[in-house]
């Protein structure tokens, strides 16, 4: 198996999660599901320079140790443990039910891989499934983040949907200074630290973490 | 140097802030950081050089503008925030860190030739700015802070997604084309056209949201309603301006690579359609800083219009970036000001500020002129501008949509708020602590702060000094011609009719 097969499969496993992430009702579940697709993503760098047939560079060491750190380990732990302390641990009554989400998710899947055809690489990348698989990743995330009312799976649909942007970021790592993706790392984990103050107080606040009860002003 | 104290000043009294025992002394270190970061932007004029292709950060025509007008309105609210402070549940130490944060951030951001930097820039601002909002605590602060943070993190993702495609753009070429605006615009006519289009729809809608273009303005309202006023005056003069900056940079790779026309009619729909938006959203409101906020949507869309009319209306919208921010400046401070003496949002409760305090009305009064853009308030100028080079381009569509909602706008303002200013007092209402001898102070420092920058306002709308006029032409011709270009700029003293 070349580094090419395995590039490939992991971009299918990619989706996979996404899918299950859409279909689980068990908060905990979910996040661990997104520390699972991180955890793939993060080898992906190091897939590209294996593939061109030299030794991992330093530039993707970092952002893999980076990722796996960040995204596989903090803030899955950080969202596990805020699910731990409060009393809900399920998705109750989402706009859009689980199965027919899954159903959303599927079509958007296909739409994506069909926008990524009349989206041509300059160049040819390394696997040919990044771009469908980024536009993928990226719009079940948005779908996580409309269709779902607890504040923490929101915080999770952005996560997901930062998964997509990442992926199509394997694409540029020649371009990008190691001082830019570093920034994006930490940027991305002090704003989910910052979420999840703001989603304890939440939950102090109302007792509990539904947004939609957020009531007050609907006029906008 | 320069571009280190920019930004090692405001963290190195955000810091001070963090650390400083006592109140008046941490008041002390947000003044002394706004001024010394003021001295030090004032002093950078003119720029020395033009940012190198290879250079992260520098100082160009268009990012130091941009810098001096954040750094005006920072000073201006440093002295407004010492009346306007009262003892809160918040940290204090913490907000002010936050507020220095933010000016970091933003200064960050202008000084940034990189756009991945200027990603980060943006993103640490609105993270620095999401503590700001929840400064007055309860549910409704924490429904208007979540909202902001969400809809704000997903949009700069989108952004980053935007700049990304860019970067894949740049592929296309053989060598190595480093994401830097002078490079980028050097080659531009090898980027890939397609790619460099997704990338600026996708930075436009995500900057947009940033900076609260219609469609995605829903959490400006909460956000400005219900953080302090002195923040929503940070928000809607200063970090909106940051936001644009971003769209300004990808539309400059657009106009390098011949895709001016496209960027600009995009920019136009975006515009055309927040200042709908707003007109809709005016009237009837009965919330005097959310009916506030709606005028900032407005004035975003007034920028972006602006810009997408050609190098003519491009002078127009930074002429209204100036105006935009010495405006909802003292219009914000205006609001905090009459929140103080009447304790409440509903514009209903809140009749005869001029008989109360005459001063406040009067201020009130004109800083609503000004906002409706009424002459000899320089955002007249600036729309008037942004007209006439609609007529110049026969575009007649934009010019019919852009005069009819903006007089909407204008007719619901000021029916929502001169019975504000003018009518009787409300009965039986005791005068507030701000209206006792004592606090004579805050009054002082308040209305102070509101009147420079109205004086400001008046003045650069009636008289403009070479030197701003150059600035402004520079920074609105680099927009149209970047990088390397702005060198020859840079040399050439000769000013535009």
């Amino acid at each position: 198996m070349n580094a090419q097969t395995v590039t490939d499969c992991v971009l299918v496993l990619v989706i996979l999660l996404n899918l299950g992430m859409l279909a689980v009702s068990r908060l905990a579940s979910g996040v661990r599901l997104f520390a699972m697709q991180s955890l793939l993503l993060a080898f992906l760098p190091l897939s590209a320079d294996v593939l061109e047939g030299e030794s991992p560079g330093v530039h993707a060491l970092v952002i893999a140790v980076g990722t796996i750190a960040i995204k596989g380990i903090v803030i899955p732990h950080i969202l596990l443990r805020i699910i731990r302390t409060g009393e809900v641990h399920r998705e109750v009554e989402p706009f859009i039910g689980f199965t027919a989400s899954v159903f959303v998710g599927a079509l958007l899947v296909i739409g994506s891989f069909g926008v990524a055809t009349r989206l041509p690489l300059p160049t040819s990348p390394i696997s040919t499934l990044i771009v469908p698989v980024a536009l993928s990743t990226l719009l079940l995330g948005l779908l996580t983040l409309v269709s779902r009312l607890k504040a923490i799976t929101q915080v999770l649909g952005f996560l997901v949907l930062e998964n997509g942007v990442f992926i199509l970021g394997l694409l540029l790592l020649k371009q990008t200074p190691l001082l830019v993706e570093m920034g994006i790392l930490l940027d991305l984990f002090v704003g989910v630290f910052i979420m999840a103050i703001v989603v304890y107080q939440i939950r102090r606040e109302f007792d509990h973490m539904d947004t939609h009860l957020l009531i007050s002003r609907k006029e906008s | 140097m320069t571009l280190l104290l920019l930004v090692a000043v405001p963290l190195v009294f955000g810091i001070l802030c963090l650390s400083l025992p006592t109140s008046p002394l941490r008041m002390a270190a947000l003044v002394g950081g706004a001024w010394a970061h003021l001295a030090v932007t004032v002093r950078s004029w003119p720029a020395a050089e033009t940012p190198g292709p290879g250079d992260l950060f520098g100082l160009d025509p268009l990012g130091h503008l941009i810098l001096t007008f954040i750094s005006i309105l920072f000073a201006a609210t440093a002295i407004y925030f010492v009346g306007y402070h009262r003892k809160r549940l918040v940290s204090q130490r913490v907000f002010l860190a936050c507020v220095h944060g933010l000016l970091a951030a933003l200064s960050l951001l202008c000084i940034s030739q990189h756009l991945g930097l200027l990603w980060i820039a943006l993103e640490s601002a609105s993270l620095a700015a999401t503590p700001l909002i929840y400064f007055r605590l309860g549910p409704r602060a924490l429904e208007a802070t979540w909202k902001f943070l969400l809809m704000n993190s997903v949009g700069v993702a989108l952004a980053l997604l935007g700049i990304f495609c860019v970067a894949i753009a740049t592929t296309k070429h053989d060598g190595v084309i480093v994401l830097t605006i002078t490079d980028l615009a050097r080659y531009a006519t090898h980027l890939d056209p397609v790619w460099l289009r997704v990338g600026f729809l996708l930075g436009l809608v995500g900057f947009g949201t940033k900076m609260g273009l219609a469609p995605l303005h829903s959490w400006k309202p909460d956000a400005y309603g219900e953080s302090p006023p002195p923040v929503a005056a940070l928000m809607a003069g200063g970090m909106t301006l940051g936001a644009f900056t971003g769209i300004l940079r990808l539309f400059q790779i657009c106009a390098a690579a011949g895709l001016s026309t496209f960027a600009g009619s995009w920019l136009i729909v975006f515009g055309l359609f927040s200042i709908a938006t707003a007109a809709v959203f005016v009237v009837g409101n009965n919330d005097y800083r959310r009916l506030l906020a709606y005028t900032s949507v407005e004035h975003m869309g007034v920028l972006v219009v602006g810009v997408g009319l050609g190098t003519a209306g491009s002078y127009a919208s930074m002429l209204h970036a100036m105006h935009n921010m010495l405006n909802k400046g003292a219009l914000f401070f205006m609001a905090g000001f009459i929140w103080r003496m009447y304790e409440t949002n509903d514009i209903r409760q809140v009749r005869g500020t001029l008989i109360r305090s005459p001063l406040a009305g009067i201020l009130m009064l004109a800083a609503l002129c000004a906002t409706c853009g009424l002459p000899p308030f320089g955002m007249f100028f600036s729309e008037l501008g942004i007209v006439l080079a609609a007529a110049q381009n026969n575009r007649w569509w934009v010019l019919a949509l852009f005069v009819l909602t903006l007089a909407i706008v204008f007719v619901g303002v000021m029916t929502a708020m001169l019975p504000m200013v003018f009518g009787d007092p409300p009965e039986g209402i005791t005068a507030g602590t701000l209206e006792s001898p004592s606090h004579r102070w805050r009054r002082v420092t308040m209305l102070g702060a509101a009147t420079a920058l109205l004086a400001l306002g008046l003045g650069l709308g009636a008289y403009q000094p070479t030197v701003v006029r150059d600035a402004l032409v520079r920074a609105a011709d680099s927009l149209y011609h970047p990088g390397f270009e702005a060198v020859a700029f840079a040399t050439d003293t000769e000013v535009r009719p």
